[in-house]
């Protein structure tokens, strides 16, 4: 189908730079979301893929083929919006003409395109509805519906689940994530929930301030991020600043820091003395007694301060010897009170060095 | 002698009357509504109905009427051919002055409506120019430039461009001008409100899914508007088929409508029962022309609202 190029595409509003020299390739048939808070340039980039913005610089390619001086409606996209923007005064079955009628398709053909996306989508039967006459899910299936009719070279969708309740949400991510895959279409999806991301993408691009901060598969963002801001936007972490003291194998180093020296695994090459942030997830720390024997393992001793209950797990918060808070989630059953003195005990291969 | 029953069973029926004296929280609104309904009860409905009553008197030559009733005003009015046409330009010209007026003001409401510029505020007094000055100066200053030797004709004869004048006033021309001007605010102002009533983001869908400029103007935005229209042309025609003061100044008698007609009949003829039949049969008219266009822009509008 189509590989999508973005070539240093900047946008500026007003002295507000929206979006900064973003490079991007979208592979053919590949999901990619752009993540972050309100204001990164997500939405921006998306209205510039669609032709809704006109950048200041750079340039959008499809198949290599520069398309940034194209008019939107000639570019051959699918976007859906976050309040579906159906149109109202059509049913369903007009609604999904629309498209087709702009791109003169035959009538018999648009008949028969427009019963088999229906049946993709499930919503046969309500061909004769108004949008209005529609719950919130199928109003969204409808708007995917609409651009999957008319067979789009790139399907847009720009936070698509936000006006979904949340069971709903996440029978969408799945429903929409399996759509994708079966039709092969390259999409690009806008969002600012992290797990909706995770669920849905080949591939997260997570953006600050108009720049991509990470760009890669969601393992590799919650794993290993690069940066404070990429590791704080993705789930609880822990951040323990020190300084390396010895490199100790490949990609291997030890960290002096204030609750003592914690060996952890960086991407970066880094020297002796270099001042470093450790990031450790807390689900990734194991309360223990007693410290643990593995001398690849890190145990730190503290003092439980607080302890809660969320059903599916247990979270703790540790005070170190130098006040430091470390954030632990165990197991619900997990036996630990307040007050106990217990150990952190968590893998070097788990502690992550970020940028500084 | 009363049966003791009958008098307990009366005394409770004495105290519920007695307490409907404090007034209930309901009755507030209608206490504030009623100096409303009774300013319209006796400068509306008590004239039409005197109107009304009027057009059903017999004529007299001496009188205001002759006793007796008759639908004679009536039978007169619509048989005779002179009648029907001034009913049937009159109609035409409210139809035309409408068509003008949604012409002209779709395009300045659809900007008004979409637009975020600061020169806005500005717009909108432009827009409520004409209302802001008197109709009378409003006229003198039409004939000013639409005269036989106005602004205009001077100006395109001195540029050599005509060489007699051209025919600018005392005709439908030059009246349907005057109307098109005043009425043009009361044609926008609901135009804007049922254009910004529509989700812009219906025009950027339209437009993914390959619709150009014209197509989304025709087949999102016009549709979606149509309440506005309707609100829009409603005003505009009955305001034209009952204008009376610009047909006269600018028209000078020479154009026949039906409100010139009417106190024609009314004031110079004295003939006040027919010429109250004939402001009914105007009213009838302006009233069945708006009813078939609620009806047929009603079918367009199936979904709308």
């Amino acid at each position: 189908m189509t590989r999508l190029t973005i070539s240093g595409l900047t946008k500026n509003f007003g002295d507000v730079a929206a979006v900064d020299n973003l490079n991007l390739e979208i592979a053919d048939g590949e999901l990619i979301s752009l993540l972050g808070p309100s204001g990164c340039g997500k939405t921006t980039t998306l209205r510039s893929i669609a032709g809704f913005v006109e950048p200041d610089a750079g340039r959008i390619l499809f198949d290599g083929v520069d398309i940034t001086g194209l008019a939107p409606e000639r570019r051959n996209i699918g976007m859906v919006f976050q309040n579906y923007a159906l149109f109202p005064h059509m049913t369903v079955d007009q609604n999904l003409r629309f498209g087709l009628e702009m791109r003169r398709v035959r009538e018999r053909e648009m008949a028969s395109r427009i019963a088999e996306v229906l049946e993709i989508v499930q919503l046969t039967g309500l061909e004769g509805r108004y949008p209005r006459q529609l719950s919130g899910g199928q109003q969204q299936r409808v708007a995917l519906a609409r651009c999957l009719v008319t067979e789009p070279r790139v399907l847009l969708l720009d936070e698509p689940l936000t006006n979904l309740d949340a069971k709903l949400r996440e029978e969408m991510r799945f429903f929409i994530r399996s759509l994708q895959k079966r039709i092969g279409i390259t999409t690009v999806y806008v969002t600012h929930d992290q797990a909706e991301a995770m669920v849905i993408s080949d591939r997260i691009v997570v953006m600050f301030k108009g720049r991509i901060s990470q760009a890669g598969d969601p393992t590799e963002i919650y794993a290993h991020p690069v940066s404070r801001e990429v590791a704080d936007f993705i789930g609880l972490c822990n951040f323990i600043d020190g300084r390396v003291g010895a490199v100790t194998g490949d990609e291997r180093y030890t960290v002096q820091t204030p609750i003592g020296d914690v060996s952890c695994r960086s991407g970066i090459p880094l020297a002796a003395g270099d001042e470093a942030t450790i990031v450790v997830r807390p689900e990734s720390i194991r309360l223990g007694r007693r410290p643990s024997a593995d001398p690849g393992v890190n145990s730190v001793p503290g003092k439980v301060r607080a302890r809660f209950y969320l059903g599916n797990f247990c979270g703790y918060r540790v005070a170190c010897a130098d006040g430091t808070i470390i954030q632990v989630q165990e197991e619900p059953w997990h036996g630990g009170g307040v007050d106990d003195d217990v150990w952190c005990i968590f893998a070097s291969d788990l502690a992550w060095i970020i940028h500084h | 002698m009363d049966h003791p029953s009958l008098t307990s069973e009366k005394r409770p029926h004495w105290l519920a009357f007695g307490r409907e004296l404090v007034w209930p929280r309901a009755n507030l609104t209608l206490l504030l509504v009623l100096p409303t309904l009774l300013f319209l009860a006796c400068f509306l409905v008590a004239p039409y109905v005197n109107m009304l009553v009027m057009s059903f008197r017999n004529p007299s030559t001496s009188n205001v009427f002759a006793p007796g009733y008759t639908v004679g005003n009536y039978t007169k009015a619509l048989t005779d051919p002179y009648y029907l046409t001034v009913l049937g330009q009159t109609m035409l010209f409210g139809i035309v002055t409408t068509i003008v007026c949604l012409v002209l003001g779709y395009p300045v409401a659809y900007h008004l409506a979409r637009t975020s510029s600061r020169w806005k505020g500005f717009l909108y007094v432009g827009i409520l120019s004409p209302l802001l000055v008197g109709v009378v100066v409003r006229c003198y200053g039409w004939i000013i430039l639409l005269a036989n030797n106005g602004l205009i004709n001077d100006a395109l004869k001195k540029l050599g461009l005509i060489a007699g004048g051209l025919k600018l006033m005392y005709n439908p021309f030059g009246v349907g001008v005057g109307l098109v001007h005043v009425f043009l605010p009361f044609m926008i102002l609901p135009l804007v409100s049922a254009i910004q009533s529509i989700d812009p983001t219906l025009e950027e869908a339209a437009q993914s899914l390959g619709a150009t400029r014209t197509r989304i103007m025709r087949r999102i935005v016009i549709p979606l508007s149509l309440p506005g229209v309707q609100a829009g042309s409603i005003l505009v025609f009955v305001l034209t088929i009952s204008a009376y003061v610009i047909p006269i100044l600018l028209g000078a008698f020479k154009i026949k409508i039906m409100p010139t007609l009417v106190i024609q009949l009314l004031i110079d003829a004295f003939l006040w029962p027919f010429g109250a039949a004939l402001a009914f049969i105007l009213a009838a008219s302006g009233a069945a022309v708006v009813f078939l266009f609620l009806r047929l822009t009603g079918r367009l509008m199936k979904g709308v609202v």
